[in-house]
């Protein structure tokens, strides 16, 4: 059974169309792409999955289950996790803090008052774990708000693998950095991928970035299906080659 | 330990020592054992808004309705069912704690300005019952007919009503038992997703996190606390008016929090001493203390948003 | 008895219309700029003092049509130098301004003109009854009705017909976007802070000649009008304006039954409206979320 399964889903607004029949399915332990020029519908697409949106019509399958009418808080309980393409955190918090939060609610602590030794050294070993996978144990005690950029995202991230994620969305993880940033999200994301075996499904402008990561890469234009597949069938792909380029004219 | 925490718990010990031994110090500057258990009882008052207003980010501007509610609760129940202090506490504070509880049901759907606009309109609702109902509650008059009791622990008895030097400590005993209480659930793992509320609520919501939920028990919370500090109030001054309920108040606790630093603990009792010594000096100065203190706050928001604390603490990361 | 109850029931609207004029001009400035305005009391008080110190220059009707502006202009000038660099921040900081503005408001009001009520003289011709079947509808409250009645059309005609009215309305439903398309935006908040100013203000005059003036008259007006917004619901000003009409009404049919609680009346009005709809009447769902 796949992961996420997503049949003929479309998304209106009125007359507007933004998402137009997609389907597709993503494997466990498989890193999918998801590429288009501005206006494919890419973000709406997330938002659908995630939960913000409802569909107009079409079906969500996350394990074999339908997620239709599921907020997207429930979402985060069935395993589904998402950064944004604005970094949501909590700014006036350390790192540490932050992680911490998402680990106490994870474990289902979120109510409680106190907590006993064992779950209080449970809840840190969790903690550690999770900022050595995204290599931000030497800045755990900065406040994330004033951490570089690519280190705010790769704390977002954190954030979102503190929840035990199933399946991990992330909208343009590398917008807005530079080189050296991009390098070192991507590394995090391939870590996440090959030695954690997550499920992933990644919006992306950098196609180096794409290209690095994808096992496989859907591409939409204009909010339809224009083409599925390796990463070299799809940089073979003339129609793939004549929506970007066709942008740029 | 590391310096951080020493720092702490100095810092910790430099404040109970000043509230323990303020009766003997106070007069050094003037003031007086009254004006202290007046400044922890307001002081506590701007805490437990504090602890809404501040650490989960939730703008209720009506807040001083459980505070009345407490008061006279607290006074209705010395003078008309038993004199006894420790009860008329309770009733106080399980009134107004009730009572914050089965509205804040009701209002925590709305958030930000809406939020403020509707905890101010239902605080008035008891403003105007309390002006009203005279026959009970003494209408504009206020509620007189009661006083702190004694406390009997039937070996001894400690009086309240005219030792003003034990309803001191008396008052700060409870004040240390609600403020302890505070810490405590500030520090838990309910605590923090509280702050995660504050900080970014929409990313709280998507951890999973039910907003509304959580809102309502913190707000249930600080309004507990806050309807014990109003009973205290009416102890202290064995008296109640409408006054206590107006919105004005609900300003004022606004006021002391934001003016000692809205984020921190400590801050809202800071501001509580500055507020009171403030109001107290400019009151006997001047007719006109209430320009006094409008531009006080206006100069407060506009440059010191981040209080006195704030601006240390802000001070010391620089 | 239907007299008595015709009567109250056009006290009522009488009253509705004045909750209206000021729940209007506060809407306007919550709904674009997100600040609730405590000083909007003080401002009425400003607006008739402002009428005051010029009937004896201008007469009643020069004053009646000035001191709205000038207190607007004032409206202006503190929304321009103080409350303009509290946006990006927590709506709390703008709600204590103006708390703090209100305090000043009072006082230098009392200060100037003394605490004691004044008189204010309105020509005779308007404050003769209509009949004398119709006694109790003085001219004067007519007029106010009037004043309003026109004033509301006018601003409901600005924002629906200009320019400036139709900005300010998209403002309301998405501020981002309207900056985007290259409005002004801070010029429009300032703007449509004086316009909601230039109510209170000639509120303040209405009232003037109703009950003459005194340095707190503006305190009994806010309450009704936070209430008027929340039963008609938050983001519509036809919801405001129906708002303070109802909770006029209701209030001038309490007094028929039960006189001590038509007050208490509009406090129950904003109750049910929280439990049954608690957007409001007319309000949209997720305004000021």
């Amino acid at each position: 059974m796949s992961v996420l399964e997503v049949r003929n889903l479309s998304k209106r607004f009125g007359s507007l169309v933004a998402v137009r029949d997609i389907s597709l399915s993503v494997e466990s332990g498989e890193l999918r792409a998801v590429i288009g020029p501005n206006g494919a519908g890419k973000t709406t697409f997330f938002n659908l999955i995630s939960g913000f949106l409802a569909p107009s019509a079409g079906s969500i399958l996350f394990d074999g289950r339908d997620v239709i009418g599921v907020p997207p808080h429930r979402r985060v309980g069935l395993g589904i996790a998402r950064t944004f393409q604005i970094t949501e955190i909590f700014p006036e918090l350390t790192v540490f803090e932050n992680i911490r939060i998402v680990t106490e609610v994870a474990a289902g602590y979120r109510l409680r008052p106190w907590l006993a030794a064992a779950e209080k050294a449970e809840v840190r070993r969790r903690i550690d774990e999770t900022l050595a996978l995204a290599a931000l144990s030497g800045k755990a005690g900065r406040l994330v708000g004033e951490l570089a950029h690519g280190d705010q995202r790769a704390a977002e991230i954190a954030m979102a693998l503190a929840l035990k994620p199933r399946l991990l969305l992330l909208d343009e993880p590398t917008a807005g950095m530079g080189d050296q940033e991009t390098y070192e999200i991507t590394q995090l994301i391939r870590r996440l991928h090959r030695d954690r075996k997550l499920t992933i499904v990644l919006i992306e402008h950098d196609m180096r970035v794409v290209f690095h990561l994808a096992d496989r890469i859907t591409v939409l234009d204009q909010g339809s299906f224009l083409a599925e597949g390796t990463p070299q069938e799809i940089a073979a792909n003339e129609a793939v080659q004549t929506a970007y380029l066709g942008q740029a004219a | 330990m590391t310096t951080a925490e020493h720092r702490r718990l100095a810092v910790l010990a430099a404040i109970w020592a000043a509230l323990i031994f303020a009766p003997y110090w106070m007069p050094l500057f003037g003031g007086y054992t009254a004006l202290g258990s007046r400044v922890l009882v307001l002081g506590l008052g701007a805490m437990s808004l504090n602890f809404l207003l501040g650490f989960t980010g939730v703008l209720s501007f009506g807040h001083a309705a459980w505070f009345g509610l407490g008061a006279y609760a607290c006074g209705l129940t010395l003078k008309f069912i038993t004199p006894s202090t420790p009860l008329g506490l309770l009733a106080g504070t399980l009134v107004g704690g009730i009572a914050g509880a089965l509205l804040g049901a009701l209002l925590v759907r709305r958030r930000g300005v809406y939020f403020a606009m509707v905890t101010i309109a239902f605080g008035q609702v008891f403003y105007y019952i309390a002006f009203q109902w005279s026959s009970v509650t003494g209408g504009d008059d206020g509620l007189r007919g009661f006083a702190r009791q004694p406390l009997d622990f039937k070996l001894f008895q400690i009086d309240l009503l005219h030792n003003d030097l034990a309803f001191y400590y008396f008052v700060l005993v409870g004040f240390a038992a609600a403020v302890a209480i505070m810490a405590f659930i500030l520090r838990s793992p309910f605590g923090r997703t509280m702050i995660a509320i504050r900080e970014n609520e929409r990313r709280a919501r998507f951890l999973g996190i039910p907003i509304e939920l959580h809102i309502w028990i913190a707000f249930t919370l600080s309004c507990f606390f806050m309807a014990f500090a109003g009973a205290l109030y009416a102890l202290l001054n064995n008296f109640a008016d409408p006054r206590v309920l107006h919105y004005s108040l609900s300003g004022d606790f606004v006021i002391m929090a934001v003016m000692g630093g809205m984020r921190t603990f400590w801050g809202p009792l800071l501001g509580a001493v500055v507020f009171v010594v403030l109001q107290d000096y400019l009151s006997s100065v001047t007719v006109n203390w209430m320009s006094f203190i409008g531009i006080l706050i206006v100069l407060i928001v506009l440059f010191f948003p981040r209080g006195i604390l704030g601006l240390l603490w802000q001070r010391r990361a620089a | 008895m239907l007299q008595l109850i015709f009567f109250n029931v056009t006290n009522g609207l009488i009253i509705g219309a004045f909750y209206a004029l000021m729940a209007i001009g506060l809407s306007l400035i919550l709904n674009l700029s997100g600040v609730i305005n405590f000083a909007h009391g003080g401002f009425l008080v400003i607006g008739g003092y402002l009428a005051y110190a010029l009937t004896p220059r201008l007469g009643f009707w020069g004053a009646l049509i000035v001191a709205p502006f000038l207190t607007a202009l004032i409206g202006f000038a503190v929304e321009r130098l103080l409350i303009r660099r509290l946006y990006g921040r927590d709506p709390l900081y703008s709600l204590l301004l103006t708390f703090g503005l209100a305090f000043i408001i009072e006082d230098g009001t009392r200060q100037i003109w003394g605490a004691n009520g004044l008189p204010f003289s309105v020509p005779a011709a308007l404050t003769s009854p209509l009949s004398y079947q119709f006694f109790f509808i003085t001219g004067y409250r007519m007029f106010m009705v009037a004043v309003v009645a026109i004033v509301v059309a006018l601003l409901f005609v600005l924002l629906r017909y200009t320019r400036i009215g139709v900005r300010i309305r998209a403002g309301t439903l998405d501020l981002e976007t309207v900056a985007a398309l290259g409005v002004n935006v801070r010029a429009l908040r300032s703007l449509n802070f004086a316009v909601g100013i230039f109510l209170a203000g000639l509120a303040g005059v209405l009232a003037a000649g109703q009950i003459g003036l005194e340095p707190t008259m503006g305190d009994g007006l806010l309450m009704p009008s936070f209430i008027a917004i929340i039963v008609g619901g938050v983001g519509s000003l036809t919801g405001t304006l129906l708002g303070g009409l109802l909770i006029g009404v209701a209030s001038g049919l309490t007094a028929v039954i039960f006189p001590s609680a038509s007050e208490a009346v509009i406090y129950v009005m904003m109750a049910i409206v929280l439990l049954v709809r608690p957007r409001g009447l007319l309000g949209e769902e997720g305004m000021l979320t």
